[in-house]
């Protein structure tokens, strides 16, 4: 509805608003008065001052370089970094599981349709903490012991961790960032030429791949000739463990796992439904102009498909992120479990919680906000191609 | 249905179905093969290498399938848990009467049981509500009082899920109707901060507020068990993703509906209460069944806090030591109650979309 009052109207101040809002805060400050009494009498004053104390407690797996010894802020900060790489690998299994799922419950094979539906009733009517207990009772009970751990190529996984292969770190691989910058604006301007050319003449020129070579080849190629070292690292089996390479835990598995599964669920059902609300007419007329199967799917279909779908998926991305803080429950080191031992070791709930919940509003927020931007441009390409 | 004499174009029909094309072949291979297997591995482990309830627990030690003698010998404690064995029939009235209220409610909803008043059964949630404390805590009537931490399982899940979903709802739908309102913009700009707020974080940080911070904000001396804090948390939160189910039904009302309203001379609040409400009610009401299903199956997240729901108690079952072996069974147990309880609630879900569709609406 457009505001259509005279311009002279006169606004009345909204008093009652202002009353309750007022009453509510008196409220809170009520509360706030009660903590203050509360934590004096455990001996404590409100404030953000034990941040800089040193933490004490180990994290069982870290982004960056933590001991002991450092303080709670850094400890939160890996907390988040660990959220933050927890989601992103869900975001990505989610993703794949999802749509290889949501589009096998539309295909015309009957044994298709029915795994799908069976998968996506399952996971859509269990909690996903339950989903969570059970994978890790299977890990822990079901997989070998370390020295006994299965082997795939230089890959192990144990009943612990998995291991991989990793390039070892080493300082001088900062200048990387040279390169791989100068790949990323090489690779943005090709994407834009070849678009102008498409635009221009209709002739496609391969972008994907192009993008692809010159993200991976520049930095690669600039540390053979610049001579940076890239060594790589093996996990192999000493006395108790393996050491070198990387080591996931076998919680981050199963928390990926989870989430993974319980929200494939979420994005078959989204993608189902986009692809069922594509008009039948749409996909005849491509027929009858003479589009072969495939690029009835990839012209006319996907692109129909991708701007009912993003919306929905935006959602499922950022209750993804959510609950990531379900880990908590198999103790994966991420956020929620660090304030967790935080809040046991220094009995400061309310501060703590109000950094958790701000960092996880900041995540979500920051995550919608990219969608969404994304999501405004798809929208305005299609508006402007249309005639 | 099979008919005697199918005729010969069938069978080529339905392979084209299964392999159309390459893909199709490949998919239906790999789908049939996979679904095969889930259902051997689920029957294998069900039936065919369990143990029968009829042999004492010592053989299930070794055996590869389920253990029925565990359910026998634990269902009691995964539903109840450590409330006094004596006096388990009060949890299960208690349960029962929360299943049947409930079960009323989805079917009251759905257009069955038509002649009951929606006045009838908030009347019966009003009754009940308390009368599920009284019963569960005791200390009248000869009932001998029983410690809020000893309520446990069953009980506790259909309190933390059923009661925060009851109380919430009015609270969601007066957060919706400040949301929607233009007359009082403070209240509308409060409410949106604070459906924003909750619908921004996850369930797990509200928990922990609920658990470390309310009793915090109480007045120094008072106690609150984890059970009532996480009731408190819940309903607080649930009440955000109600507003916005309840939003999207009073926003999909035609303006017309207003001005109509208005102009038989309603005031605002009999606008509201008479013509609005009602008609978004029953618009978001798939919405809302969608959003009651996500809060029930995420009241197991309390296992976190340490309260003592069904997925608690059943773990509690197998981690006393010798148990360890009965993981599976324990889980199976509350994966098969989840199963239950929200086919019951999809299938309301469907009917309303059924009955929706139908009215065109």
């Amino acid at each position: 509805m457009q505001d259509c009052r005279p311009p002279l109207a006169r606004v009345r101040p909204d008093w009652l608003g202002i009353a309750v809002v007022g009453l509510v805060a008196a409220g809170l400050g009520l509360l706030g008065v009660n903590v203050i009494l509360n934590m004096h009498a455990a001996g404590l004053t409100p404030g953000y001052g034990f941040m800089a104390q040193a933490a004490g407690f180990d994290l069982s797996e870290s982004l960056i370089p933590y001991t002991a010894g450092d303080t709670y802020a850094r400890v939160i900060f890996a907390g988040l970094l660990n959220t933050v790489f927890l989601a992103l690998a869900s975001l990505a299994l989610a993703t794949v599981l999802g749509v290889v799922m949501g589009l096998v419950s539309v295909t015309p094979s009957p044994p298709g349709r029915a795994v799908a539906l069976l998968y996506v009733e399952l996971f859509r009517n269990l909690p996903k903490i339950l989903v969570l207990l059970v994978l890790y009772v299977v890990a822990v009970r079901g997989l070998p012991p370390v020295r006994a751990a299965l082997s795939l190529g230089p890959a192990h996984l144990s009943n612990r961790s998995i291991y991989l292969p990793t390039v070892l770190p080493d300082p001088s691989q900062i200048w990387l960032i040279l390169p791989l910058a100068a790949s990323a604006l090489a690779a943005l301007w090709w994407t834009r030429k070849a678009a102008r050319i498409k635009r221009d003449t209709g002739r496609e020129w391969p972008v994907v791949p192009v993008v692809l070579a010159l993200i991976v080849g520049g930095p690669l190629g600039f540390a053979l000739l610049a001579d940076v070292p890239l060594t790589l690292s093996l996990p192999r089996l000493e006395r108790f463990d393996y050491v070198g390479g990387m080591r996931l835990s076998v919680q981050f598995i199963v928390v990926l796992l989870t989430l993974g599964l319980y929200h494939g669920a979420q994005i078959c059902e989204v993608v189902r439904g986009g692809i069922l609300a594509v008009p039948a007419g749409q996909v005849e007329a491509a027929r009858a102009l003479g589009l072969t199967s495939g690029q009835v799917t990839r012209l006319v279909v996907l692109p129909l498909v991708l701007r009912t779908v993003i919306p929905p998926m935006i959602n499922q991305y950022v209750n993804l992120i959510k609950n990531t803080s379900i880990a908590i429950a198999v103790g994966y080191s991420d956020l929620m479990s660090v304030s967790g031992t935080i809040i046991n070791q220094t009995f400061r709930p309310l501060e703590m919680m109000l950094v958790t919940m701000g960092l996880y509003l900041g995540l979500c927020l920051l995550a919608s906000s990219l969608m969404n931007r994304v999501n405004d441009r798809l929208q305005a390409r299609t508006a402007r191609t249309a005639p | 249905m099979m008919g005697a004499a199918r005729p010969p174009g069938q069978r080529r029909e339905r392979l084209r179905k299964w392999a159309g094309t390459p893909v199709t072949a490949l998919v239906s291979a790999l789908s049939a093969a996979l679904g095969l297997w889930v259902l051997w591995r689920v029957l294998d482990w069900t039936v065919l290498s369990a143990i029968s309830p009829a042999h004492p627990m010592a053989i299930c030690a070794d055996a590869h399938g389920a253990c029925w003698r565990f359910y026998v010998e634990k269902s009691r404690f995964m539903l109840f848990g450590t409330y006094p064995y004596s006096e388990h029939w009060r949890p299960a009235l208690v349960s029962a009467l929360l299943l049947a209220l409930s079960g009323l409610v989805g079917l009251r909803i759905t257009g069955r049981l038509s002649f009951i008043r929606p006045r009838v059964l908030i009347a019966a949630w009003l009754v009940m509500i308390p009368l599920v404390f009284v019963l569960m805590g005791g200390g009248w009537a000869g009932l001998a009082p029983v410690d809020i931490s000893r309520w446990n399982g069953m009980p506790v899940l259909l309190i933390l899920s059923v009661i925060a979903i009851a109380l919430s709802l009015p609270l969601g739908v007066m957060l919706a109707v400040l949301r929607y309102q233009s007359r009082w913009p403070v209240l509308r700009r409060a409410a949106v901060v604070y459906i924003e707020t909750m619908r921004g974080i996850p369930m797990v940080t509200v928990l922990f507020v609920g658990v470390f911070v309310l009793p915090l904000t109480l007045p120094p001396g008072t106690v609150i068990s984890p059970v009532l804090a996480t009731l408190v948390a819940l309903i607080f939160f649930h009440a955000s993703y109600f507003a916005e189910d309840v939003r999207g039904g009073l926003q999909s009302l035609p303006g017309s509906q207003d001005e109509a309203a208005r102009s038989l001379g309603l005031s605002w609040g009999q606008m509201m209460r008479l013509v609005l409400l009602p008609q978004a009610l029953s618009r978001s009401l798939p919405a809302l069944v969608n959003s009651v299903i996500g809060a029930y199956k995420d009241t197991s997240l309390v296992v976190v806090l340490g309260i003592h729901d069904l997925t608690s108690t059943a773990r509690m079952a197998f981690s006393e030591p010798g148990w360890g072996g009965f993981a599976f069974e324990a889980y199976a147990f509350v994966g098969a109650w989840f199963l239950v309880s929200c086919a019951f609630l999809s299938w309301v879900g469907r009917e309303l979309h059924r009955r929706q569709g139908a009215q065109g609406g």
